[in-house]
């Protein structure tokens, strides 16, 4: 079982140029990661890009963890998840530059379904996303895990971008509240 | 603006920061801020631990069994034609101190805001910021671990000490150690002594540059540089963290 004090560990040594540290480091968080890489960019052989990008981050900023003041699975999803982000709104700019008209018909669709609530009731941030309206929830984790701006949220709700800012950042008001109070 | 309504702007930017809402721009403020800013730093560390928790329910996936050879290719293959120098050279270019802020993210993104019409465009997300914290130690040290030296720095004192756990001046050569602060040329601090242990004593006008700074450590003729630069190759480098 890899604790938490182990991953610190091994993102210390690695800071240091340690390679089988690194090992050691992607054995124990390498599927997670590829299943964050999945679940963002939807796509097996992109998840497999973004995945080997992603670490050789990790290698390169071990030396930056230390100063950033979040847990080890924490910087490491961060880095993964931001990594990936950065890819599908690559992809997008791409499609929006190469099909003139697809943002129109791209808007139509429905979009993924509202994503399942996580199955862990351990995590707060579960409980209090439940008390948010489910479309402000959705929007939350639209952003986090679709990598969504503003835009695409006020195009998929179908309001004006100022009205989606306005009632997300309400929410996450509301979010934040709640999360304070998990001791 | 009342304390209460600037702390909720705060977080409200510090999750929008975590979600990836802000602008390039904004997101750039955001984290000069955060680099110079404790507080922030713990709103941002609040926000990032409990928006990372929605990936708990993301199940694990094994990646194909050939990835981790791949990214080691890629890695040392590329890291092996480097040389040390180079590679610790890039590593301070990486580091690109941020400039101190000071006024609070609100103000910063409000100076933007006042600057830049409120676009939006699919901003690019940034690794978590690199934080320059106010700091009294360092690891001082070469990328394949040929040299590591400990500092630390006494405020009281206004000394720094420093132990060196492994490697040595070349022969003929000695080390001479440097803070890099801010956009600023580096700063001798003087010559490492042939002791594995020595202490250094601080010039009162560089202390400032000392939290947040970086130490980085050049191969130079006996005596140190001449130039008032480095002449020589860098060899280690190490940012000051939290002691």
């Amino acid at each position: 079982m890899t604790t938490t004090a182990d991953i610190e560990d091994m993102i210390a040594r690695m800071a240091m140029g340690d390679r089988a540290a690194f090992d050691g480091l992607y054995n124990a968080t390498s599927a997670k990661l590829f299943g964050v890489c999945l679940r963002v960019l939807g796509n097996r052989a992109e998840a497999e890009d973004a995945l080997q990008e992603a670490f050789v981050k990790i290698w390169r900023n071990a030396d930056r963890y230390r100063v950033n003041g979040l847990s080890p699975m924490t910087w490491l999803i961060t880095v993964t998840r931001n990594h990936s982000v950065d890819r599908v709104r690559a992809r997008k700019a791409k499609q929006a530059g190469s099909m003139d008209e697809a943002a129109e018909i791209a808007d139509s669709n429905p979009g993924p379904e509202a994503l399942a609530m996580a199955s862990s009731d351990r995590v707060r941030i579960v409980d209090c996303m439940g008390q948010l309206d489910p479309d402000k929830a959705g929007a939350v984790r639209r952003a986090y895990l679709e990598g969504e701006t503003y835009q695409e949220l006020a195009d998929h709700y179908d309001v004006p971008l100022n009205t989606v800012r306005t009632w997300l950042r309400r929410s996450l008001l509301k979010l934040r509240e709640c999360l304070s109070h998990d001791g | 603006m009342t304390d209460e309504i600037e702390k909720d702007e705060e977080r409200l930017l510090t999750a929008e920061y975590v979600l990836g809402l802000l602008t390039d721009q904004e997101a750039k403020a955001y984290e000069d801020v955060l680099a110079v800013d404790p507080e922030l730093r713990l709103e941002y560390a609040f926000w990032a631990e409990r928006i990372a928790a929605l990936t708990d329910d993301i199940a694990p996936v094994d990646p194909p069994a050939k990835m981790l050879a791949r990214i080691k290719s890629d890695l040392f293959g590329a890291e092996a034609a480097e040389t040390t120098a180079t590679k610790a050279r890039s590593w301070l270019d990486r580091l690109g101190l941020l400039p101190a802020m000071t006024g609070g993210v609100v103000a910063a993104l409000a100076v933007l805001w006042v600057i830049n019409l409120y676009i939006p465009a699919a901003p690019t997300v940034t690794d978590p910021p690199v934080l320059s914290a106010p700091t009294l130690q360092a690891q001082i040290a070469a990328e394949d671990d040929s040299l590591i030296v400990l500092a630390s720095y006494d405020a009281t004192a206004q000394v720094l000490t420093v132990q060196r756990t492994a490697g040595q001046a070349p022969d003929g050569r000695v080390l001479e150690l440097w803070l890099i602060a801010d956009d600023n040329p580096p700063v001798s601090l003087g010559v490492l002594p042939d002791d594995e242990t020595g202490q250094i004593g601080i010039d009162a006008t560089l202390i400032p540059a000392l939290p947040g700074g970086v130490l980085a450590i050049s191969d130079e003729p006996p005596g140190g540089s001449t130039t008032g630069a480095p002449t020589g190759s860098v060899l280690a480098v190490g940012p000051m963290t939290e002691a």
